[in-house]
């Protein structure tokens, strides 16, 4: 019998790294398409400012995962390229320090007085280091843009590159992983909107809107493949499709994943947003509607990981 | 012309097995293996109704892969193949992240809890730098396993992969297994 070697903890690692790598995405993409007129502004702070903390959380909760938590840092001291683990470590690494400066750098004056006041006289070299960054957010959202992309992505590679795992090893695992989170960050952002005491503009709410209308059709358009593809492809893998196939993770895929997380929220922005972009009028924003897609969507994500975690470590060549 | 470098392979006559598991009490012993796991297993199959059924006994262990997916995943290079083909683990830098033990189309590691560390079958190394065979081939009093270099033209695995036709294990993984089961 196979044995379950991952489970909740690394959901939800796989979970939060795609939240903080799609709310990086988000962010960083409203910096690049509204700087300066501060259109978009709240989507680019928010974004910045939550980004960092659910992937210091998942690699938290990474690292209690390991037979030996304290030999974490032996990770570092190897590279592998050949191993999607090694690269994922260093790429988390990288894109959480960088999330952070980034979120510093959107820090306003008072802010950053406050956060600078905190910090003892003898940290000389760190209070060297909390200067103004207001100035480089354009080139922080470039760099960490592609270690957004990556964290995103190698969750999925992770998995995919897994050869003796029918169920995982396709590369569509990558895509679909990627989607998945740059999705969540989107609904991430939706969410804080909506619980926020702040009114929402309707130019936030449409670019949010649009932004996770493409993302979740492409992550629908990668789902329908990786259901095609498994009937054609190889005995092994047909077996494997069994599990979300009439299978213990049927109900979950189809209902819960598939319809309540991504086709529902997609039908219900989809019908938000169009008839605002038809008749050129504002989208009237409903933050119990927005708040509920976004949970829908979070859920979604959640979800995917869930199945895909448990059902891959379950499926085997016979 | 240049002597090939030694790679050492199992030949297994499973029908000679009659399922005493004097291996699996021997790989116990040799490398202190925790009764919850074993690193050699013996897979059991009964076939047909009585009075005509068969009765089959399967030993396996890690299959010492020509290209281990278990090799390549690990972020740290805990796990690695010895030149000589044994795929083995340095324990000191395994941090129990159990990549490997999902990349093993064999399932012939374990994640032990007490150590937090992954273990499998490592062709009792030091035994073979000793010049000694694994204690699994040692102990089988039905000769069940067949130990060697199988690029020693010369030698027992070598001999029997040419003149016996043979079969490996989920081929299809695309690992290159060195475990090779008599037909």
């Amino acid at each position: 019998m196979k044995s379950i070697e991952w489970g909740y903890l690394i959901i939800n690692y796989l979970f939060l790294g795609g939240l903080s790598a799609g709310l990086f995405f988000v962010s960083a993409v409203a910096t690049f398409l509204h700087n300066g007129d501060g259109r978009h502004q709240r989507i680019a702070r928010w974004g910045a400012l939550l980004a960092p903390w659910p992937v210091a959380l998942g690699s938290l909760l990474l690292i209690f995962d390991l037979g030996n938590w304290y030999r974490f840092y032996k990770l570092f001291l190897h590279f592998r390229w050949i191993s999607p683990m090694s690269i994922g470590s260093w790429l988390l690494m990288l894109f959480t320090l960088l999330a952070l400066a980034y979120a510093y750098s959107w820090l306003n004056d008072g802010e950053r007085a406050s956060l600078l006041a905190h910090v003892p006289q003898r940290l000389t070299a760190l209070r060297t280091c909390l200067r103004d960054l207001s100035g480089h957010r354009r080139t922080l959202a470039a760099l960490g843009l592609p270690l957004a992309v990556g964290v995103g992505i190698y969750t999925g590679v992770l998995l995919g590159a897994v050869q003796s795992r029918p169920f995982w090893n396709t590369n569509l695992v990558a895509q679909l992983f990627l989607f998945s989170a740059l999705s969540t960050g989107c609904a991430g952002l939706m969410f804080a909107f909506a619980f926020s005491r702040q009114p929402m503009a309707a130019a936030e709410l449409r670019m949010l809107y649009l932004l996770d209308i493409c993302f979740l059709t492409l992550e629908f358009f990668v789902v329908l493949p990786y259901l095609v593809h498994s009937q054609l492809s190889v005995e092994a893998v047909r077996q494997s499709m069994h599990l979300i196939l009439g299978g213990p993770f049927t109900f979950v895929f189809w209902v819960f994943f598939l319809w309540f997380g991504l086709l529902l929220p997609l039908g219900i922005e989809v019908g938000e947003v169009m008839p605002a972009l038809l008749s050129k009028s504002g989208l009237h924003a409903r933050k119990w509607l927005v708040g509920a897609t976004a949970v829908l969507i979070l859920s979604g994500g959640f979800l995917l990981r869930y199945v895909f975690v448990f059902a891959g470590q379950m499926s085997a060549f016979k | 012309m240049a002597k090939k470098p030694r790679r050492f392979a199992i030949v297994i006559d499973s029908k000679k097995c009659i399922n005493c598991k004097a291996c699996n009490v021997a790989c116990r012993a040799q490398n202190n293996v925790p009764l919850a796991h074993s690193r050699n297993w013996m897979n059991e199959e009964t076939r047909g109704t009585f009075p005509k059924l068969l009765a089959a006994f399967e030993p396996e262990q890690c299959h010492h892969c020509e290209h281990p997916a278990c090799v390549r995943v690990c972020p740290t290079g805990a796990s690695y193949q010895r030149p000589d083909g044994i795929v083995a683990i340095n324990d000191s830098d395994c941090v129990g992240c159990r990549y490997c033990v999902i990349a093993c189309p064999y399932d012939a590691r374990f994640f032990r809890e007490d150590r937090g560390v992954v273990e499998k079958c490592d062709l009792c190394a030091r035994r073979i730098d000793r010049g000694e065979v694994p204690a699994c081939v040692e102990t089988c009093p039905g000769k069940v396993r067949t130990f060697g270099d199988s690029n020693d033209a010369n030698g027992q695995v070598a001999q029997l992969l040419a003149t016996r036709q043979y079969r490996v294990k989920k081929a299809e993984a695309g690992t290159g297994p060195q475990l090779y089961y008599l037909l």
